[in-house]
């Protein structure tokens, strides 16, 4: 078990710089999960502690090793690939002891250890089979056994879920996280999904273009998001985002654009008045049929979608377009003038022309 | 589905269209099977005559009064066997050079990123395009120089070199197929660079492996040129040289030289029979990137 540290990281591809200065702490025991869109940079993060990368600029520890310049046979790691990266040649049992076989450890030991991590992920029937003869969701567990095995200090997952069908991901997500109680180990964890970051992570680092956007808790980064980018990648479905201004008026601060009218609870009176970006969760979304009253904001349906025990209500304000999830009893019709009351615990404020939050 | 006469009047007619198709092509394969086993059956017919009917018109296989005569001749009176164990080190050495030459050399080529490499492949290219025949003066001198005229070492150095091309893009299109991500899990599992090619990559190679090895195998044990320049001691003579040798100004002894011709092909069809099935999926695996 171990401490993982990326110290002012920069990789460059050729000329083109993909990672900017990272720094990031993953403490020993905690779960965390790099999340960002294809392309951010996170799984270059992830190779580059593995070792699969060289690092341009910085230095990365694990915990208080530099391993820069170590192979990564000398780094302590295991990895889970996106592919699983099974050997095509070797049945269950030899892929799950082969690094172990190569370290040279017991043939007593290497067998305890692989029907233990069998047993864990109840894979013990197929450790005969070759890779080929094993579905998805069998492959991917063996991949998770191979690296249990290796008792490794720090646990790396690249998207690791990705090549599963939705079903099988929920299941997966759910074993991987038993899996991190049960171990008590460091695990850093990519993906792109939000929901697997969401449900999986004990703290979530949100990367977009090389950059490091915010760290925190799931509810954190959920509930406080320090940028657009993070208050709209996280969260399903997306926030969404009104432009217009922040204005002084009775006494308090209210954000207004056409035909909207809001107090932002909590102002007190330091926020720069001007543009500004209001961004309200779908969930924080009360619609009432009808047309607005009473400080209610003007909206009309445009298309209602029935999820079983939930509805996104499409609805235009204010010029854009938005979405309210309410409940499945909801009875509008598409067309319909309504009034949207939002929760002020939902609303968030982002200037305009950073994207960054403003309270 | 409901089947109506109509639906069923398509259905026959296309049933007609596919039987017509499978007739066309299995006449066609049939036809090109006779068109390459045919001279091979003649050969045989003339290892099976007997002396005074060499020279014959007739066209059955089996001949009349057929003999072993041919085959026991040539076992007993000339170096038959000297020429068939030298092409069998030659060839067995030159294949095993090569393809340990190749798989390496390919691999870096697929690999790793270096200056030239590029270039390096289009150059290897390249000396496919030339002619054999150009390359006779420079591979004599080279050998000679090396003082390795009238051995099984420059031989082997000749053919290898010859071949090496070819093999390693065969290899390379090959490790093209297989997915980095297996070796990246080797290296955390801890290997080296050369042990997940060693453990990983050349057990998943196989099929391709076969192919270059069945394609250095076949060069070398069917090459003559080279042979004729490099080798002018009767003893260390391939079966190419040897059989060269029946052919006289003024009699060729053309049973031996049928039934030589038969009994050298015995070697490579049985090379090929028993890697058939990796030749096979070599084939299909190594040119379809997936």
């Amino acid at each position: 078990m171990a401490s993982v540290t990326f110290k002012s990281i920069t990789k460059r591809f050729g000329g083109n710089e993909v990672l900017h200065d990272v720094s990031l702490r993953i403490a020993d025991k905690e779960f965390l999960v790099l999340v960002g869109p294809s392309g951010c940079g996170k799984s270059t993060l992830l190779r580059m502690l593995a070792g699969l990368e060289e690092t341009s600029e910085g230095e990365i520890h694990i915990g208080e090793k530099l391993v820069n310049h170590l192979p990564p046979r000398g780094r302590e790691i295991a990895m889970v690939f996106q592919d699983y990266a099974l050997y095509p040649h070797m049945t269950v049992e030899e892929n799950m002891s082969f690094g172990l076989r190569l370290k040279g450890i017991a043939p007593d030991e290497v067998d305890r250890r692989v029907l233990r991590a069998a047993a864990i992920l109840q894979i013990e029937p197929l450790l005969k089979r070759t890779p080929r003869q094993l579905s998805g969701g069998q492959r991917q567990r063996v991949a998770i056994g191979r690296a249990i095995v290796r008792e490794p200090k720090v646990f790396l997952f690249d998207e690791p879920l990705s090549n599963l069908d939705a079903k099988l991901r929920e299941e997966m997500r759910i074993e991987i996280a038993k899996l991190h109680q049960k171990l008590a180990t460091t695990i850093i964890y990519v993906t792109h999904d939000q929901v697997e970051a969401m449900t999986l992570a004990t703290r979530i680092a949100v990367v977009n273009g090389g950059r490091i956007q915010q760290v925190g808790t799931p509810t954190e980064v959920f509930g406080r998001p320090e940028n657009m980018f993070v208050a709209g990648f996280i969260g399903s479905p997306t926030m969404n985002f009104i432009e217009g201004e922040l204005q002084l008026a009775d006494g308090g601060l209210r954000f207004k654009t056409e035909g909207v009218d809001v107090p932002v609870l909590g102002g007190t009176g330091g926020e720069p008045a001007g543009p500004a970006v209001l961004g309200v969760r779908p969930e924080a979304i009360a619609i009432e049929r009808g047309e607005a009253r009473d400080g209610a904001v003007p909206a009309e349906i445009e298309v209602i979608e029935l999820l079983g025990y939930r509805k996104n209500v499409h609805v235009k304000v204010a010029g854009v377009k938005a979405l309210a999830s309410v409940g499945a009893a909801f009875g509008g019709e598409p067309g319909e003038r309504v009034g949207l009351r939002f929760d002020p615990a939902g609303v968030h404020l982002f200037e305009k022309a950073t994207g960054r939050r403003i309270r | 589905m409901i089947e109506t006469p109509r639906s069923r009047d398509i259905l026959k007619a296309h049933h007609r269209r596919e039987a017509l198709k499978t007739l066309l092509v299995h006449g066609a394969l049939i036809l090109a099977c006779g068109v390459c086993v045919y001279p091979l059956l003649r050969i045989l017919a003339v290892s099976l005559r007997p002396g005074d009917r060499i020279i014959s018109t007739d066209l059955a296989i089996i001949p009349q009064g057929a003999t072993w005569i041919s085959y026991i001749r040539v076992f007993g009176e000339t170096n038959f066997l000297f020429w068939l164990w030298n092409s069998l080190v030659i060839t067995v050495a030159t294949s095993v050079v090569g393809v340990a030459l190749a798989s390496t050399a390919a691999y870096a080529f697929s690999r790793f990123r270096f200056p030239g490499q590029k270039l390096g492949l289009s150059f290897l290219l390249g000396t496919q395009m030339l002619p054999a025949g150009m390359l006779i003066l420079p591979l004599f001198l080279m050998i000679m120089r090396l003082k390795l005229m009238n051995t099984y070492l420059g031989m082997v150095i000749a053919y290898s070199v010859s071949s090496l091309p070819f093999s390693i893009w065969i290899l390379k299109g090959y490790y093209d197929t297989i997915p980095r991500s297996l070796e990246e899990a080797a290296l955390v599992d801890g290997t080296s660079v050369f042990g997940a090619f060693y453990r990983i990559v050349l057990p998943l190679s196989t099929p391709a492996l076969a192919i270059a090895f069945l394609f250095n195998f076949t060069q070398a044990w069917n090459e003559y040129l080279v042979a004729r320049v490099i080798l002018t001691d009767s003893f260390k003579y391939t079966w190419t040289l040897g059989l060269f040798d029946l052919q006289g100004q003024y009699l060729t002894q053309w049973g031996m030289f049928a039934a030589a011709s038969l009994l050298v092909t015995m070697p490579v069809m049985a090379v090929f029979l028993y890697s058939s099935k990796w030749l096979l999926t070599g084939m299909t695996l190594g040119g379809v990137k997936g």
